[in-house]
């Protein structure tokens, strides 16, 4: 038998929001992370404004500053035809950046979509969805997404689409095992005897109990779509030279391993530094968001 | 028992099935004639017609997917445009590297991951437990090949410690012929300086692919004991009076170490892929280095069986993980199976 | 008398988010050896942290013991060595956990978790046992607890074995290395009413035949009457009265412990108010021959079917205006009934008629549902905790052709109605009361004028205090209204006081229906009989009036709570 207490929320010492206020705070990681993150968004936004070389991220060469060490005048020194590395790094945010918006703009609303329909409406819907997420699961993602950038062409939008193919199905087993969680509890059946419409019942009932769950999720699927496109790009299938990507930086960089370690060095540490942010947000998210619930 | 493994066995077997026909179908529609593309640019249109033939490519779709379906069933995968020989055969020859890593990385993640998240858990908010999850944040975001080329510089180049590429020293004669497996045969045969060498070259590889998975796994050990530990039944053992350690390990290990296990389960697929880079950047002759060069190669069959191969790997493994899952936490035989 | 325990100026604090909160003010009680003493108090009482502060299993950084003394057989516990007051857990100090299902490990054997609770205390006390020694003492306290099959028990999951089993193993494995003190904790709160007694009756003679002292925490009075000699009420976090259980129940001092008895509905006797429907009754809601079965699967591959017959043959009236009570326990049916009065299920034979006309002709219809409304059980779950109070509300009035513009203005009614200020509508439930979710329930039901309501256990999730308010609520609504209710509940004791007809339910048959007056002054199938002889009562003139039932009689429609599933 359950018992509630009838005191009422104002006699409470504090209220939820407060509570999770508390814990943010308490939390530094999550602070740090919402810094890197917005500190990378405002570079990669403002990147012709704040690099020291424009000229850098385009086709420019300069042979007589080749392999730079990092020094005053080039933070992350120079690579091998002699451009700025810093700007070619956060002008390779953009690309980043892109490639988050770009995958997570497709992937999310699709993988809800399906997990909400699955979990809603059980029996063949679910079965056929689910199987189909669990083959689209049992794929090595990178193995595919290879495949499908090596036999369409290398660019930066293939990548995109190659990534998204795969990568809707964690959102919707996420979703999916939320719902079908959520569909025992007595308020979706009250929707229906309100007369509800299913729509309304999986997009204003259901969807709310899945936002924290997928806020997380986003803020961590950011910082993996970032390894996953360096990675397509280190093996050379990502963007073409000479638009700077810090996968294919890293890659080109590691030809001249170990005496110009700078070149492929700085690079992986921006891609550390972004996924690094984007994770941590997450985390502080995730702690933030269990108080709630 | 039996009954709950037959069962999930049919369904992975259903998974691989689908599976391998997404995959033809991917193959087939992409864009681009797979005669020529083995052929190169200058074959003459009539070469074209007869490598289209000889590929079996003017057969009606169905006809193609019924050859493909029963070679598959007989193992058979066609051949590979580069080296003219059975895909099967190229496979079978990288095969034992890539799962010797895989299998060394697994323990590894294993034997580090559990036991740090329940000392993590139990040691909650010391140092021990700030220690641990730095160490689980840096795994999970580091990039493998960042990780690589990381540890090469410091590990082989800078310090020396161990070799920069490959999997055993080219002045080394020795062929694994028990197992495949170089560490495994070479304590089967004895020869002591073959393992010494073969363990110094896997240990970065294996320490690279091994760090993303370290990281998730701790993570969610911790948090999994930790969320345990809240249960009544834990705090009904402590009024009963068994005692902590008791507790702790035997009671609620078992029961939290059912999300970490099934982590590394999903775990697995990402540690195939990630070994493509991983593998690529140690120069490690496995199937991944294998795949990169047939996929840039555009080598049709061969990239299918890569991709085929490691969808089987992954499929074994989530099975793997059911049995010993099974076993740990008996709910799930009963519920599925019982006449409750 | 001897004290075996005695408490005396127990301070303590907790510290959450920064904050430090007193929890237990001063609290001093004490237990005889023999004695049987009952620790009353609502939830948020300060009874439980009592409970773990004597036990040890206090989580100490978050709690912190300011002062005080808590004495066991006359030592302190608090200034013990750790290893020593381990060694009493179990041995001296004994507990009986509250919920039979989720204080078992689900993963072990009964007999593995039992035979762990002997080998350690064997390994405290420096005795060395065989296991088969171990066994033998296992099965030994089992049949103590009078489970006949042992050994099957030991070899079971706890997920094998009924409520009211799991409740018996869980008294043996408090009492498998021999205690002095036993402590329950809500014996029985989790069982149904009829099961309830009879762990009462167990706890009662393991006291007498094994010499145990008894401190028993519990919200209910009518558990305290059966199982206690002295009794302490407490009242956030202070005990405010301490007398024997003759006088507390005959002159209550505290103005709190006034206040729990009279919030106790009574069963029989001068306090009992009969509720009467002085409408024209024509009947409303006619259900002929309903029958619902079930159907799960047997193993994967198999076509065969089994059977459920949640309900069995249901012939049932409600008139116009009635508060219509349908009572059972677990698994009588009541509830799949209630659900296919509003379509939820649609009956396997017969047919449901409201005003005469079938279901099954308009039971998808806005009209419909604008005739008949339901209300949870839980407004925790029945209220999607991620909407407002607004959208909540909402959801009705726009689907069933409510004017939008009129919308706003309707929920300002509405919240009226239910005596809960306007401000509210913006509010998410998380913020509310469970009293006052129920409300924002209720209102949401009333929201689009139906006729009918059902209400399923509408105050069993809420404390007692607050039950009675809700109470009056629905009794001032349904004459505002025109209403008629279905009221669903296994609390006997309300439906006495709250329908004029009450229809008995067991193992989806109706095996008693009519006035409730009668059915409770002269019942006549011994399944009624024996389910109000297991009501705990609180005075002695009710006992005299409850019927009167032959062990026999019982056996043969009870739920066995000594057999596997």
């Amino acid at each position: 038998m359950i018992e509630l207490n009838e005191q009422a929320s104002t006699e409470r010492f504090m209220t939820s929001r407060q509570m999770a206020w508390f814990r943010f705070r308490r939390n530094p990681a999550a602070l740090i992370g919402a810094t890197i993150v917005i500190s990378v968004t405002m570079l990669a936004i403002f990147a012709p404004i704040l690099s020291p070389s424009p000229q850098s991220a385009g086709s420019f060469v300069d042979f007589a500053h080749r392999h730079h060490p990092p020094s005053a005048e080039y933070w992350f020194g120079t690579d091998n035809v002699g451009r700025d590395i810093f700007t070619r790094v956060i002008f390779g945010y953009r690309i980043s950046l892109s490639l988050v918006v770009g995958v997570l703009g497709f992937a999310v609303p699709f993988g809800v979509t399906l997990g909400l329909l699955a979990g809603y409406f059980g029996g063949r819907t679910e079965f056929i969805i689910m199987r189909f997420t669990d083959v689209m699961l049992a794929i090595p993602p990178l193995a595919m997404a290879l495949a499908i950038t090596a036999v369409l062409s290398p660019s930066l939008v293939n990548a995109m689409i190659a990534i998204t193919m795969l990568w809707w199905t964690w959102h919707t087993r996420l979703i999916f095992r939320i719902v079908k969680a959520q569909m025992s509890e007595d308020y979706v059946e009250a929707a229906k005897v309100a007369g509800a419409s299913h729509a309304h019942i999986m997009f204003r009932e259901l969807l709310p109990n899945c936002i924290s769950a997928i806020s997380v999720k986003i803020s961590l699927d950011a910082g993996f779509v970032i390894l996953f496109g360096a990675a397509l790009s280190f093996l050379g299938l990502g963007v073409h030279p000479p638009t700077p990507d810090l996968g294919t930086m890293v890659s080109t960089g590691s030809e001249y391993l170990p005496e110009f370690w700078w070149e492929a060095l700085m690079p992986g540490l921006a891609i550390l530094y972004a996924i690094l942010g984007f994770n941590l947000l997450g985390d502080g998210l995730r702690d933030m968001m269990d108080v709630e619930v | 028992m039996a009954f709950y493994l037959a069962k999930r066995t049919l369904s992975l077997l259903l998974v691989l099935f689908g599976l391998a026909i997404l995959i033809f179908i991917i193959a087939r529609i992409v864009p681009g004639d797979p005669a020529r593309i083995a052929l190169g640019p200058l074959a003459t249109a009539n070469q074209v017609l007869e490598m289209r033939h000889e590929m079996g490519l003017d057969k009606p779709f169905i006809v193609q997917l019924w050859d493909y379906l029963s070679g598959l069933v007989q193992g058979d995968l066609g051949k590979s445009f580069l080296t003219s020989r059975p895909v099967m055969q190229d496979i079978a020859q990288a095969l034992p590297a890539t799962f010797e890593l895989v299998l060394f990385t697994i323990i590894l993640q294993i034997t580090i991951s559990i036991p740090l998240g329940v000392v993590a858990a139990i040691y909650r908010d010391t140092w021990v437990d700030n220690l641990s999850r730095i160490i689980s944040l840096v795994g999970v975001v580091t990039p493998g090949f960042v990780l690589a080329i990381i540890l090469q510089l410091v590990a082989s180049y800078k310090f020396q410690f161990f070799p920069v590429t490959g999997r055993i020293d080219a002045g080394i004669d020795y062929a694994a012929t028990h197992t495949g497996l170089m560490i495994l045969d070479s304590i089967i045969d004895g020869r002591w300086d073959v393992l010494g060498d073969a363990l110094r070259h896997i240990i970065l590889p294996s320490i690279a692919l091994a760090a993303a998975g370290i990281g998730q796994v701790m993570r969610i050990t911790r948090s999994s004991m930790i969320e345990v530990s809240g249960r009544d039944f834990i705090e009904a053992s402590r009024a009963y009076g068994i005692p902590e350690r008791v507790v702790r390990f035997r009671y609620m290990l078992r029961i939290a170490c059912v999300a970490p296990l099934t982590i590394l389960g999903l775990e697995f697929a990402s540690l195939i892929g990630n070994a493509f880079i991983v593998e690529f950047v140690f120069s490690w002759p496995g199937i991944a280095s294998y795949g990169v060069r047939t996929i840039l190669e555009k080598d049709l069959n061969a990239v299918i069986g890569v991709v085929l191969v490691s969808g089987v790997f992954f499929v074994v493994a989530n099975l793997t993980i059911d049995i010993i899952l099974g076993f740990i936490d008996p709910r799930n035989r009963l519920r599925e199976g019982a006449e409750k | 008398m001897d004290s075996i325990l005695d408490i005396s100026g127990l301070n303590l604090s907790f510290t959450t988010y920064g904050k430090r909160t007193q929890v237990l003010h001063d609290v001093s009680l004490r237990v005889g050896k023999g004695e049987r003493v009952a620790l009353i108090g609502q939830s948020g009482s300060g009874k439980t942290v009592t409970m773990r502060a004597i036990i040890g299993t206090l989580p100490i950084p978050p709690a912190k013991i300011e002062g005080g003394v808590i004495q066991f057989e006359g030592r302190d516990l608090l200034q013990m060595a750790k290893v020593e007051r381990n060694r009493l857990k179990g041995t001296g100090i004994s507990i009986i956990m509250q919920d039979p299902l989720l204080s078992f490990n689900p993963v072990l054997t009964i007999g593995r978790q039992m035979d762990d609770i002997v080998r350690y205390a064997d390994v405290r006390l420096g005795n060395k046992r065989k296991s088969s020694l171990r066994k033998a003492t296992i099965l030994d306290t089992l049949q103590k607890v009078r489970l006949p099959d042992g050994a099957q028990i030991y070899d079971a999951y706890p997920m094998m074995l009924s409520g009211g089993m799991r409740q018996r193993v869980l008294i043996a494995m408090a009492l498998l290395n021999k205690p002095r003190l036993l402590i329950a904790d809500e014996p029985g709160t989790a069982l149904d009413v009829t099961t309830q007694k009879e762990i009462l009756k167990l706890l009662n003679q393991l006291v007498k035949e094994e010499n145990l002292s008894l401190l028993l925490i519990t919200h209910n009075l009518g558990v305290v009457r059966e199982i206690s000699d002295r009794v302490y009420v407490m009242e956030n976090g202070y005990i405010v009265e301490e007398a024997t259980r003759k006088d507390i129940f005959e002159q209550p001092r505290h103005a709190y412990t006034k206040k729990l008895m009279t919030s106790v509905l009574p069963l029989y006797g001068k306090r009992v108010r009969n509720f009467e429907n002085d409408r024209q009754s024509d009947p409303k809601i006619e259900i002929q021959g309903v029958t619902k079965e079930f159907r799960a699967k047997v193993g994967f591959f198999s076509k065969k079917y089994r059977v459920v017959r949640a309900v069995d043959n249901v012939n049932l009236q409600i008139e116009n205006g009635d508060i219509f009570g349908i009572a059972g326990e677990s698994g009588s049916g009541k509830t799949t009934l209630a659900k296919m009065l509003l379509a939820l299920h649609s009956p396997t034979d017969g047919q449901i008629k409201i005003d005469g006309r079938p279901l099954s002709n308009f039971s998808d219809s806005r009209e419909f549902r604008r005739l008949i409304q339901i209300v949870y059980q839980n407004p925790g779950s029945s209220l999607n905790p991620k909407r407002t109070v607004t959208q909540a509300l909402t959801v009705p009035l726009k689907f069933c052709g409510h004017d939008s513009t009129k919308i706003k203005s309707r929920i300002s009614e509405l919240l009226e109605m239910v005596d809960l200020p306007k401000s509210y509508a913006s509010m998410y439930p998380h913020e509310l009361s469970g009293g006052q979710k129920q409300r924002v329930a209720i209102a949401r039901a009333l929201s689009v004028n139906p006729k009918i309501l059902v209400l399923d256990e509408p105050t069993s999730a809420l404390d007692v205090l607050i039950q009675n308010t809700v109470i009056e609520l629905l009794l001032r609504l349904r004459k505002e209204l025109d209403l008629t209710y279905v009221f669903i509940s296994h609390d006997l004791s309300l439906m006495r006081n709250f329908c004029n007809r009450v229809a008995i339910m067991f193992r989806g048959q109706i095996c008693e229906q009519g006035e409730t007056r009668e059915i409770f002054t002269d019942p006549q199938h011994v399944y009624t009989r024996a389910l109000l002889s297991s009501i705990p009562v609180i005075s002695e003139q009710e006992e005299q009036q409850k019927p009167k039932v032959t062990d026999a009689e019982r056996q043969a429609v009870l739920a066995s709570s000594t057999a596997l599933k």
